[in-house]
């Protein structure tokens, strides 16, 4: 808003006659992105709308089948879409969580007086630049029974540690586990810079005050790195709302189905199943459930804070 | 800060700061130890023998370091075809979303026409729509198009990117309109503006969009899994994975592929972090 009125106010007289051609300049700089927009995210987004409503066929599509809103009547009487939300908003609870106050701490840690704070920031935020795969990869070796570091060393103690990856109480905290030791430098780097835009002037008045580093810490840092955390949770629930890979790799949704998660049942269903109208419907509702709890979210920070 | 303490607090405060600051190093470093566990474990297997690496008493330095795995993989597998398709796909990926959201961020921030607030509008609520809604019709759109395998599968849809728009609508604005007034008079194009004036300012902010776009192109997983499915087409994440089910209780080999699927980017990232630190900072701040 403010850079138009900018712009039209510098531009005073020249404003009038330039109008036309910067209409036309305007598309066509626009064009790119627009075109791609429209093709691979719009068009997709209506036509996945449309293909909940058939009993899709993908080989012959012009034979599918008008169904209604059979396909989303279905996932109510459809346990393992249950089974998988519920897995999925276990993640979510285990995960998010962890990684938000894990992140904080760090990066409150490394905001002291620290030697070798790029160090630090370099090795917390390193895991966050590997693939799923390398990531889960190494976890799967470290987690092994057998030969897995972790195992062997907890034998040592005396402890009779579990086969965490296929155990039906362990497997999604190894998952949750190793996604912390994967991510969590993203919300740190952010927690970071945020800190360090803290003015230092407050903790000096708070400490003439006689505040303890309690009372800073929650009188002026939360405050004051609140927008900071806010974007931090909602990325962190977007993204564990979408856990696929993980899995995918480390357990392939088992023991059992027990770590099948909802993104992984909308792959099973689509590509092994080949029922792409289902499919579509859940992607959907998935959608559906993230923008309210974007929103929740949102709210629930906004009324905390004003 | 600790002649500060000792000015005013004597020197029982300072012992307490000096106790209180080999704790969190303590614990900071402690952490850190532990962070790096699992490089130390990746790249020790990937030197083990077979035996060694399936011995039940963990060993960090190999006994007797081998190259085996490594070679095996070279000559093996699709490896190094899989390097250079996940190497193509980042590098255009990352091309083509910097002309594609500088473009449209010129035209949003530096143009005067009517259209600029809608398409920003419509680019902050696309946000809101996660990837995986359109998966199923995509795969469709793409299988019709006759992608399937192509590299064009995982570059095209990406090209349109919100947070690219975002960042670069943020850092556009703030580049003096007076600059672009003085080249107006001047006589210069508006594309020659685009080309010769906004882009070299924005140097910063387009490598570190570029780097934190090619990081994320590089790491993709679950379109490529459905798009490419040919084994010469898979990108490294994908085609590591593979090979695990292929060589089954091989670890040594598994680690290998991982270091293979990770050196590349570990290197960009030690030559550039600040870099790509400050592309997730940004993504804070806006």
């Amino acid at each position: 808003m403010s850079t138009k009125d900018q712009l039209s106010s510098l531009k005073g007289g020249f404003l009038e006659q330039r109008s036309n051609k910067e209409l036309i300049e305007g598309i066509l700089f626009s064009l790119p992105y627009l075109a791609t927009f429209s093709l691979f995210l719009l068009y997709p987004l209506l036509k996945g709308g449309y293909m909940s409503l058939f009993e899709w066929n993908p080989f012959f599509p012009s034979e599918s089948e008008f169904i209604g809103v059979q396909n989303y009547a279905r996932m109510m009487s459809d346990g393992a879409f249950w089974n998988s939300l519920g897995n999925t908003l276990y993640f979510v609870v285990l995960t998010v969580p962890m990684i938000v106050i894990f992140s904080l701490g760090l990066a409150l840690g490394v905001n002291r007086d620290i030697k070798g704070r790029g160090v630090l920031r370099a090795v917390f935020f390193s895991p966050y630049i590997l693939t799923v795969s390398v990531a889960a990869l190494i976890w799967i070796e470290l987690y092994a029974t057998g030969y897995g570091p972790i195992n062997s060393y907890l034998s040592l103690t005396g402890i009779n540690p579990p086969a965490w990856l296929q155990s039906y109480t362990w497997a999604m905290p190894a998952i949750a586990f190793m996604t912390m030791w994967w991510i969590s430098g993203f919300s740190f780097v952010i927690l970071l810079s945020a800190r360090q835009s803290v003015p230092e002037y407050l903790y000096e008045a708070a400490k003439l005050d006689g505040a303890g580093s309690w009372r800073a810490f929650r009188d002026i840092t939360l405050p004051q790195m609140r927008h900071a955390i806010f974007f931090v949770v909602i990325i962190n629930l977007v993204w564990s709302f979408q856990i696929f890979g993980q899995p995918y790799i480390m357990t392939h949704g088992g023991p059992g189905k027990e770590t099948e998660t909802l993104v992984m049942y909308l792959y099973n269903v689509a590509f092994n199943q080949r029922n792409f109208g289902y499919a579509a419907a859940l992607g959907y509702v998935l959608t559906g459930i993230l923008v309210v709890v974007s929103f929740a979210n949102y709210y629930l920070f906004r009324g905390n804070n004003e | 800060m600790s002649e500060k303490t000792e000015s005013s607090y004597g020197v029982t405060a300072l012992t307490e700061e000096t106790i209180r600051s080999i704790t969190i190093h303590a614990v900071m470093y402690g952490t850190a130890f532990l962070f790096l566990i699992p490089y130390a474990w990746m790249i020790s297997s990937s030197l083990k023998t077979s035996q060694e690496a399936l011995s039940p008493n963990p060993s960090w330095i190999p006994h007797t370091i081998t190259f085996e795995w490594y070679i095996r993989l070279l000559t093996e597998t699709f490896i190094v075809q899989w390097l250079i398709n996940t190497l193509i796909i980042a590098l255009s990926t990352t091309v083509l979303v910097l002309v594609v959201d500088s473009m449209i961020a010129f035209a949003i921030t530096r143009l005067d026409w009517p259209g600029q607030r809608y398409i920003l509008g419509i680019i902050i609520a696309s946000f809101m729509v996660p990837g995986f809604v359109n998966i199923i019709p995509l795969f469709t759109l793409i299988s019709d198009l006759g992608l399937i395998n192509n590299y064009l599968a995982v570059v095209l849809p990406f090209a349109a990117g919100p947070i690219g728009v975002f960042l670069l609508v943020q850092f556009f604005k703030e580049i003096p309109y007076e600059l672009q007034e003085a080249a107006q008079l001047d006589g210069f194009s508006t594309f020659r503006i685009y080309l010769q004036i906004i882009l070299p300012l924005s140097k910063s902010v387009l490598t570190a969009l570029g780097l934190f776009i090619f990081v994320w192109s590089w790491n993709q997983f679950l379109w490529p899994l459905i798009v490419l499915q040919q084994e010469k087409a898979y990108t490294l994440p994908i085609g590591i994975v593979t090979v695990r089910n292929t060589y089954t209780y091989q670890p040594a080999l598994v680690m290998a592929s991982a270091m293979i699927a990770s050196v590349p980017l570990f290197l960009v990232f030690l030559a550039v972090q600040d870099k790509l630190i400050s592309a997730v900072e940004m993504q804070g701040v806006t």
